[in-house]
C-alpha cells in the first residue's frame, strides 16, 4: 500500500525548508524568496492529490501511509487523507503562500528565524489534518503551538510576551488533559483486546462504560473547545490575534481554529458517540452563546483586529452548532464553513494588517475616509466584509444557510436563534465598513497610499477563492460527502438521525 | 575468581583513574589541566565501554554487587553523566581556576560512589557508595575556595547529608534486626519467613527518609534550591543528575523486588510523597525568579513524576518507563545546567532571569540548547521529555493510579508556565544582559551538542533506546 510518501512530503516540506532558511540569517530577501518557493511547491504537491489517478487506497481514504514507529508502545506513523483532509491541506498550503507574501514587508527583523517558525507551524498544522494515529496527531497538535508561541512572542505587538504566555498556557493546559485521556483510552482498549495501539480506526471500536467515556470525552473536548474556541474558554483568542503579526493572525484564524473543529469531527465524535450525544444540548447552547456573545462584544470594539477576532469566535460558534446538530446537511455546512471562514477571515486580517503597516494603528479612531485615498484597497475591504456578513453569492452564505437549514429540521428554536445571531454580524460588519471606509480622513493623508501589486495578488487570490466557494461549492461539498456519510453511518447504529 | 575481576572492572577503572589524576597533580611540576581532564575523559570512556560490554554475571562478590543488565545500565548512565560533566566543566573550571587534580579526581570518586549505589545489592555497599558520593560532593560544591558563597552551600549539603546518612544507618541497623540479613533483595527469597515485618517497616521508613533527602522528596527537599544555587554550575549539573539517578536507580530495583506485606504498606506512602513532591515542587517553582532555584524546584517536581511511576514499578512497562525517563531526565538537567555554566560570567553564575534577557540573540547556540532542554523538561514534543512523559503516564494508568496521574498532568500544565518564562526571558525581552565575551568552547559545544542530539533523537525515534532498555532490563530483574 505504501507508494511514494506524498503526504509525508507535503507535511514535512515546510519544516525542511524552514531549517534551510535558518542557515541564512544575514540574507533576508533570499529567505523570503525561498520560503515563498517552498510554500508554492507544497501547494503544488497538495494539488497533485486532486488528480484522481494519484488517489490509491481503500475506503474513504485517498491515500494512506503507514509505518511502524515505536512498536514497543504500539505507536505507528499513520497519515491518511480523505476529502476533508484534502480541502484543509489545500487551505493550509494556500494560506501558507499568502502568509509568506503578507510578511514580505511587515517583517524586517530576524527574517530567517521568522520564516523558520512560520514554516514549522505549517508542518504542525498539515500534520494535524492527516494524522490518524492518536499519538502522532497529538504530536502535531502540540508542535503547531510552539512555533506560534515564538511568532507571537518575538514579532508581535506591544503586549506580546504576556499574550504569548497566555496563548501557550491556554492551549497546552487543554491538550495535556487530552493527552492523559488519550493514554487512558489506549490502556482501556489494550485491556479489552490485548492490543495496545493508538490507531484511530481500532480505537473507535472500544466499548467504554458511561462515566469513563464521559470523562475521556470531556478531556478531549476541553482541548478542542479551547482551540475552536468555544465560549467560555475563548479569552486567549482576542488577545493573541491582536498582538500577533499579520501572518500569525492568518494562521490562527485560518488554520489553528480549524484544527479544533476538525479534531471534534475526526476524533471526538467517532471515539465517544454516546457521550457526544449526551452533550449535544450543551454544545448547541454553547455554540449559540458564542455566536451572540462574541457578536455583541464585537460591536463595542475600538480595535479593528479585536473586532475581527470576535467575529471569528462568532463564526466558529455557528460551526459548533452545525457539528452538534449532527445531520449530513449541518455537518457538510460546518465543514464548508470552516473553509469559508478560513478564507474570508484571513482576508480581513490581511486587510487590517495592510492598514496597520500604513497608519501604524489598529484603532477605529485613526481610520476613516479610506475610500477616497485607497480605492482598490477599499473595494477589496468591502468585498470581504460582504463575504463575512453572508451576502448570497459569496462563500459564507452557503455554509451558514446549510447549517441553519439542517438545524431547522431538527431543532427549530436553535435555528431561529442562529438566524438572529447572524443579524448581529451584519451590524458589526457594516459598522466596521462605515467607520473605516467612509467619513473624514483622520491623521496624515500622505501615508494612505493604495495597495501595490504584491498586495493585489494576495487579495485577488483570496477573492477568487471566495467567489469560487460562493458560486460553485459543489465540488467541495462533494469531497465532504464521503467523510460525512462515513461519520453518520458510524453514529447511526446507536440511533441518531 | 576470574569473572569477579571482569565484573568490577569498571569500578576498578574509575578508582584507578581518580588515583592517577591525584598522582599526576602531585608529581607534575605545573599542574597540567589539559592532561588531567583528558585523563578523566579517557578513564570515564573506558568505564562506559567496560560496563556496557562486560558480560552479565548475576550477583557477584558474594552477593554484594548486582551485575545484571539493569544495574549495568545505570553504571553506564552514571559514567556518561560524569563524562559530559567533565566536558562542560573544562573551560568553566579553567577560567575560574579550580580545574586542578582535586576537581577531576574527586569527580571520579563521586562517580564511583554513585556507581556503587546504583549497583548495590548489599546494604553495606549501598552505604559505602552513598557516603563516598556525599563526601565527594561536599568538596566539589566548595571547590571554589576563594568565595564563602560556595562554602555556605557545601555546609548546607553537608548538614542535610549527615542527617540523611544517620537515618539510613539506623534504618539499615533495624533492617538487619528485622530480617537478619544485610542483603537488599536476595534476602526476600522466602519472605517473610522468620523476619519481623514490623521492624522492617520501621527500617523502610527510616531508609526512605534518608533516600528522600538525597533525591529531594518533599518534605526533605528544602536544601535543594540553596545548594543548587550555591554550587558552581557544572557541579550543580552533576549533583542534580548523577546522585539522583544513582539513588533512584537503587530505589527502583529495591521496590521492584519488595515482597508483598512490605510493598502494600509502602505504596500509600509513595503515593502521598509523590503527590506532595509534584505539587510543592511545581507550585513553588512558579514564583522563582532565579534560574538555578527555578530549575532546583523543577527537578523536585521531576522527582515527583518518577516517584509517581514507582507505583507502577511492578509492571514491565513501569520499569521501562522509569529507566527511560531517568536517562532523559539526566540529559535534560545536564544540558540545562551545563548551558547555565557556559552562559555565566566568571565572578558568579548568572542568577536572575533578568540577567538572561536577550541572550538568545547574543549567544544563540547556548541559549538554543538551554531552551531545548527546557522544552524537554516541560514535556513538549518533539523532545525526549515528551516521549518520556507519555510512556510514564501510560505505565501509571496501567497500574490504575488514575487520580494521581490527573493531578500530575495538571502540574505538568502549570509547569509549562515556568519553563516558558525562561524562554521568554531569553528571546522576548529586551536585551539587558551583557553577553560574556567568550563564545562556546569546543568541549562545551561537544557536551551541549551531544545532549541536544540525544534529546531530539530520542524524541523523534525513541525506539532504539526503548528496545535497548527492554533487551537489558528483564535480564536483570
Amino acid at each position: 500500500m505504501n507508494q511514494f510518501p506524498l503526504l509525508s512530503a507535503i507535511v514535512f516540506l515546510p519544516l525542511l525548508g524552514g531549517l534551510l532558511v535558518l542557515a541564512w540569517p544575514r540574507r533576508p530577501s533570499l529567505c523570503r524568496a525561498f520560503s515563498l518557493a517552498v510554500t508554492l511547491a507544497d501547494l503544488a504537491l497538495v494539488l497533485l492529490l486532486f488528480i484522481p489517478g494519484l488517489r490509491r487506497s481503500g475506503g474513504p481514504w485517498f491515500r494512506v501511509e503507514d509505518y511502524a514507529w515505536i512498536p514497543s508502545v504500539g505507536i505507528r506513523y499513520t497519515l491518511a487523507a480523505d476529502g476533508l483532509s484534502l480541502m484543509l491541506l489545500l487551505l493550509t498550503t494556500f494560506l501558507g503562500v499568502l502568509c509568506v507574501l503578507v510578511s514580505w514587508k511587515d517583517i524586517e527583523e530576524k527574517v530567517s528565524s521568522y520564516h523558520f517558525f512560520l514554516l514549522s507551524t505549517l508542518t504542525g498544522i498539515l500534520g494535524v489534518f492527516v494524522a490518524t494515529d492518536l499519538f502522532l496527531f497529538y504530536l502535531f497538535w502540540e508542535v503547531q503551538i510552539i512555533p506560534m508561541f515564538f511568532l507571537v512572542g518575538i514579532w508581535g505587538h506591544e503586549q506580546r510576551t504576556r499574550t504569548a504566555m497566555k496563548f501557550i498556557l491556554f492551549t497546552m493546559a487543554g491538550s495535556l488533559f487530552m493527552l492523559i485521556a488519550m493514554i487512558g483510552l489506549y490502556v482501556v482498549h489494550g485491556r479489552q483486546t490485548g492490543i495496545y495501539t493508538f490507531d484511530l480506526s481500532s480505537l473507535i471500536g472500544t466499548s467504554l462504560t458511561g462515566s469513563v467515556q464521559g470523562w475521556l470525552y470531556a478531556a478531549f473536548m476541553l482541548s478542542f473547545c479551547i482551540k475552536i474556541p468555544v465560549v467560555p474558554v475563548h479569552t486567549w483568542l482576542p488577545d493573541t490575534h491582536t498582538q500577533a503579526p499579520t501572518a500569525g493572525s492568518v494562521i490562527l484564524a485560518g488554520l489553528l481554529l480549524k484544527a479544533g473543529a476538525y479534531a471534534v469531527f475526526r476524533f471526538a465524535l467517532p471515539l465517544f458517540p454516546t457521550a457526544f450525544r449526551a452533550s449535544v444540548p450543551l454544545l448547541i447552547v454553547l455554540g449559540l452563546i458564542g455566536l451572540f456573545y462574541a457578536s455583541w462584544i464585537a460591536l463595542s470594539q475600538v480595535d479593528v483586529k479585536r473586532l475581527v477576532a470576535y467575529s471569528s469566535i462568532a463564526h466558529m460558534g455557528l460551526v459548533v452548532l452545525g457539528l452538534a446538530v449532527l445531520n449530513s446537511v449541518t455537518l457538510s455546512g460546518s465543514l464548508l464553513q470552516m473553509i469559508n471562514h478560513g478564507v474570508s477571515t484571513s482576508a480581513l486580517f490581511i486587510l487590517v494588517g495592510m492598514l496597520g503597516e500604513r497608519i501604524h494603528s489598529r484603532q477605529f479612531k485613526d481610520f476613516g475616509g479610506l475610500w477616497r485615498k485607497m480605492p482598490v484597497f477599499s473595494a477589496f475591504f468591502l468585498f470581504f466584509s460582504m463575504a463575512a456578513l453572508g451576502l448570497p453569492g459569496l462563500n459564507n452564505f452557503i455554509g451558514e444557510i446549510l447549517i441553519l437549514i439542517g438545524t431547522y429540521k431538527v431543532n427549530p428554536i436553535a435555528a431561529a436563534f442562529g438566524f438572529a445571531g447572524l443579524l448581529f454580524g451584519v451590524i458589526y460588519v457594516l459598522r466596521m465598513v462605515q467607520d473605516a471606509l467612509f467619513g473624514e480622513i483622520k491623521g496624515e493623508e500622505a501615508v494612505l497610499r493604495d495597495i501595490d501589486s504584491r498586495e493585489v495578488v494576495i487579495l485577488a487570490a483570496l477573492a477568487l477563492a471566495v467567489l469560487f466557494l460562493g458560486l460553485w461549492p459543489g465540488p467541495v461539498l462533494g469531497l465532504f460527502e464521503e467523510p460525512v456519510n462515513g461519520l453518520i453511518r458510524l453514529m447511526m447504529p446507536a440511533g441518531v438521525s | 575468581m576470574e569473572s569477579t575481576w571482569i565484573v568490577i572492572f569498571p569500578e576498578i577503572l574509575i578508582a584507578a583513574g581518580g588515583l592517577l589524576i591525584f598522582c599526576a597533580g602531585a608529581f607534575w611540576p605545573r599542574r597540567p589541566e589539559k592532561l588531567l581532564s583528558y585523563l578523566a575523559l579517557i578513564f570515564l570512556a573506558g568505564t562506559i565501554l567496560s560496563s556496557a560490554f562486560a558480560p552479565m554475571a548475576g550477583m557477584s562478590l558474594s552477593g554484594m554487587l548486582d551485575s545484571e543488565g539493569y544495574a549495568r545500565l545505570f553504571s553506564t548512565l552514571i559514567a556518561s553523566i560524569a563524562f559530559v560533566t567533565v566536558l562542560i566543566s573544562f573551560r568553566y573550571s579553567k577560567r575560574r581556576n579550580f580545574g586542578n587534580d582535586e576537581y577531576y579526581g574527586i569527580l571520579l570518586f563521586a562517580t564511583l560512589g554513585m556507581d556503587l549505589v546504583a549497583r548495590a545489592s548489599h546494604w553495606l555497599v549501598f552505604f559505602l557508595g552513598l557516603e563516598l558520593l556525599s563526601i565527594s560532593l561536599y568538596i566539589l560544591i566548595a571547590i571554589r575556595r576563594d568565595d564563602p558563597f560556595y562554602g555556605e552551600a557545601a555546609l548546607k549539603y553537608l548538614i542535610t547529608g549527615a542527617v540523611a546518612g544517620a537515618f539510613v544507618t539506623f534504618g539499615i541497623g533495624l533492617w538487619y534486626a528485622g530480617s537478619g540479613s544485610l542483603a537488599v533483595s536476595t534476602g526476600f527469597a522466602g519472605f517473610p519467613g522468620s523476619a519481623d515485618v514490623q521492624i522492617m517497616l520501621a527500617a523502610l521508613a527510616l531508609i526512605l527518609v534518608g533516600i528522600g533527602f538525597k533525591i529531594s522528596m518533599v518534605p526533605f527537599h528544602l536544601w535543594t534550591p540553596d545548594v543548587y544555587q550555591g554550587s558552581p554550575a557544572p557541579v550543580t549539573a552533576f549533583l542534580a543528575t548523577g546522585s539522583k539517578v544513582a539513588v533512584l536507580g537503587f530505589l527502583i530495583r529495591f521496590c521492584f523486588h519488595m515482597p508483598d506485606p512490605l510493598w502494600s504498606a509502602f505504596k500509600p506512602a509513595l503515593w502521598i510523597i509523590a503527590f506532595l513532591t509534584l505539587v510543592v515542587g511545581t507550585v513553588t517553582a512558579l514564583s522563582q525568579s532565579d534560574l538555578k532555584r527555578l530549575l532546583a524546584y523543577s527537578s523536585v517536581a521531576q522527582m515527583g513524576y518518577l516517584i509517581m511511576s514507582l507505583l507502577a514499578v511492578k509492571l514491565q512497562s513501569g520499569l521501562f518507563a522509569l529507566a527511560f525517563y531517568l536517562i532523559v531526565y539526566a540529559a535534560m538537567d545536564l544540558g540545562a545546567f551545563g548551558m547555565i555554566a557556559s552562559l555565566s560570567e566568571e565572578s558568579k553564575d548568572r542568577d536572575t532571569l533578568h540577567e538572561y534577557q536577550g541572550l538568545g540573540y547574543t549567544r544563540p547556540w547556548s541559549a538554543a540548547i538551554l531552551s531545548f532542554c527546557l522544552l524537554s523538561l516541560a514535556g513538549l514534543p518533539p523532545t525526549a521529555g515528551f516521549v518520556g512523559k507519555v510512556i510514564l503516564f501510560k505505565a501509571v494508568l496501567q497500574a490504575n493510579v488514575v487520580s494521581l496521574a490527573v493531578i500530575a498532568i495538571a502540574m505538568a500544565a502549570l509547569s509549562i508556565y515556568l519553563y516558558m518564562k525562561v524562554v521568554v526571558s531569553l528571546y522576548m525581552k529586551p536585551g539587558a544582559a551583557t553577553a560574556p565575551i567568550s563564545s562556546l568552547g569546543f568541549y562545551e559545544q561537544l557536551g551541549g551538542g551531544l545532549i541536544l542530539l540525544f534529546l531530539l533523537w530520542s524524541g523523534i525515534a525513541p525506539s532504539p533506546l526503548l528496545d535497548l532498555i527492554s533487551r537489558i532490563v528483564p535480564a536483570g530483574m
